[in-house]
């Protein structure tokens, strides 16, 4: 199992992060990086902690311990706004939508342009989602429909274009091939190469190796929230990985209980 | 596929008008006489609809926003009685005024302080302060009207300003307009109102995006809090005495105005003119079905009734707009 010649100029640099719920060790000591452009594949079974790495890196929780350097300067990421105002964004499992509102509102949720007396600049906010719907390649009829009529890759695309349009550097996706039928896992996944192809950086949660190993550069493996191996795709395969996580899990001890090889 | 989609969305919208439209001819013409149409009816649904319309506003505003408020059925009647004790003292009305509504928003900042910070239903919450606010009233007041014909007399400007009348439409509908436009901007233009049906239709993303749900709902609970004390003094220089029965019933046809409204009761749907036609279905289906001689019991049944129906149509509506 070779590990990957991480560069020394990521534009995230997580050293010995601890997390602690109550008495759950969540993250123990975890070393993780992204460089700009680079999609990194966050991968572990149930339990591993790869949402509890990222919501650290979001700012949803906060680390018990350790460090975080982005663009090479020490920062504190104490909330969602500092997240942000770094130009980190993250694509939530839940997505982050709000179903009865339009899409032009959920994309400027919470950081609506504003006339005089914070009255919404309707006009602007309607142009500017649907630039940014269209530079992803999202087709969409207007930006006053409802999201709870779109379809699931459709609601991950305006998930993904409000990330792109609030100009991030690091876009963060929690299993966002979730429930997905095959043709919307294809348009996720092409949403994804864009995001590269634009010199964004990637990290991509999922339990789906299939779909994780088509467009990251290294899969990054957590188990029992300690990091197991972070390797280059070109340097392992689909089934390769499955094996890695499913021992790193059972324990190489239990597995000769077992009497599995 | 997209286009059937978006003709059964805007139908949400239509429902409340559809309805009201076919109240006020159903009671026109069954009522004995058409006694719903004359002038004087028309006037008196005019001047009683505004006392329950303002605080079903701010009501149908933080239904939009995921939580209840029952007791508006208390916090109206003290605020009722606390400017009564201001004119009996001398104070100035309009000065009194001025004080009771910032009074009427602690009363909001409190329920919504327990909501917040507790984490508890917000029914349970407000039944709560609606028994302790209603218990304490009691106590100081011992349940006797005070008349306050002597310090706000009928041809007074302030009574005027606030029950008179400009030309054949009663000022009460005029305040009752004014509410509605302005926090029907404020709900369907204005940043706060994007926050409020974010809140309503998933906290969690609102917070995730920064949005500070916890104070955006104390402002509604505070918006609710300002509107009893508007209404209780006008109700008050209408009925020429403070009457601690004043606001009863109100917690519930409020929410029975907000969901034939087209509100949602879990949060996150809601158009500010609806309500404003809501509470005046609820108001007119009581006047006629009292002038068609339905016994009282009867009228709030079929209240009851056209809550469920409300409720059962609304989520179907949005349902088949989510498919």
């Amino acid at each position: 199992m070779s590990s990957t010649d991480t560069s020394s100029n990521p534009l995230l640099r997580m050293e010995g992060i601890h997390k602690w719920f109550g008495k759950v060790h969540a993250l123990e000591g975890v070393d993780f990086q992204v460089d700009k452009a680079e999609a990194v594949g966050l991968v572990g079974d149930n339990g591993a902690g790869k949402s509890t790495l990222i919501k650290v890196v979001s700012g949803y929780h906060r680390a018990s311990k350790g460090k975080i350097f982005f663009e090479n300067k020490e920062v504190k990421i104490n909330s969602p706004k500092d997240a942000r105002a770094l130009g980190v964004e993250t694509v939530y499992q839940e997505q982050a939508l709000a179903l009865h509102l339009s899409i032009s509102r959920n994309i400027f949720m919470g950081r609506e342009p504003s006339k005089t007396l914070g009255f919404l600049a309707k006009k602007v906010m309607d142009e500017e989602s649907m630039d940014a719907l269209s530079s992803i390649g999202l087709k969409l009829r207007s930006p006053d429909i409802p999201v709870a009529t779109l379809s699931g890759g459709e609601r991950q695309g305006v998930a993904i274009a409000r990330a792109l349009h609030f100009e991030a550097k690091l876009v963060i996706l929690d299993e966002p091939t979730m429930a997905l039928s095959v043709k919307e896992v294809q348009e996720v996944l092409d949403f994804v190469r864009e995001l590269k192809n634009k010199g964004i950086a990637v990290i991509f949660i999922t339990h789906n190796l299939h779909h994780v190993y088509t467009v990251s550069d290294r899969i990054f493996v957590l188990v029992h929230g300690k990091k197991l191996t972070d390797i280059s795709t070109k340097d392992t395969t689909v089934d390769e990985l499955s094996k890695i996580i499913v021992r790193g899990t059972m324990g190489e001890k239990t597995l000769k209980e077992e009497g599995i090889e | 596929m997209q286009g059937s989609k978006s003709k059964l969305t805007y139908s949400e919208g239509l429902t409340t008008p559809i309805t009201f439209i076919a109240a006020v001819l159903i009671f026109a013409i069954f009522t004995p006489n058409h006694i719903f149409i004359n002038p004087r009816n028309l006037g008196s649904i005019a001047k009683l609809t505004p006392d329950l319309g303002i605080v079903a506003l701010g009501i149908g505003i933080l239904m939009i926003c995921g939580e209840f408020d029952l007791s508006i059925a208390s916090v109206l009647p003290f605020c009722a009685y606390i400017f009564t004790l201001f004119v009996k003292n001398g104070m100035n009305p309009f000065v009194g005024y001025l004080i009771l509504l910032p009074i009427g928003a602690a009363f909001g900042l409190f329920n919504g302080v327990l909501v917040v910070s507790t984490g508890l239903p917000s029914f349970i919450i407000t039944l709560s302060t609606m028994m302790f606010w209603r218990g304490l009233l009691y106590g100081v007041s011992h349940m006797m009207p005070i008349s306050i014909l002597r310090y706000v007399p009928s041809e007074s400007f302030f009574a005027r300003m606030l029950i008179g009348q400009v030309g054949p439409i009663p000022v009460q509908v005029i305040w009752f307009i004014g509410f509605a436009l302005l926090l029907g901007l404020i709900l369907h233009r204005h940043k706060l109102g994007n926050w409020i049906f974010a809140t309503g239709s998933n906290p969690q993303a609102a917070r995730a995006m920064g949005i500070n749900t916890a104070m955006v709902k104390i402002v509604c609970y505070m918006i609710i809090g300002v509107l009893c004390a508007f209404v209780s003094v006008m109700q008050s220089v209408r009925l020429g005495s403070f009457a601690a029965t004043q606001g009863i019933g109100f917690e519930l046809k409020a929410i029975a105005a907000v969901v034939v409204g087209g509100a949602s009761l879990r949060g996150g749907v809601g158009r500010m003119l609806s309500i404003f036609l809501g509470v005046f279905i609820i108001q007119i289906v009581e006047n006629g079905l009292i002038l068609m001689q339905v016994p009282v019991f009867g009228v709030e049944t079929f209240i009851g009734i056209a809550v469920v129906v409300f409720v059962i149509l609304n989520n179907f509506l949005y349902r088949q707009a989510s498919r």
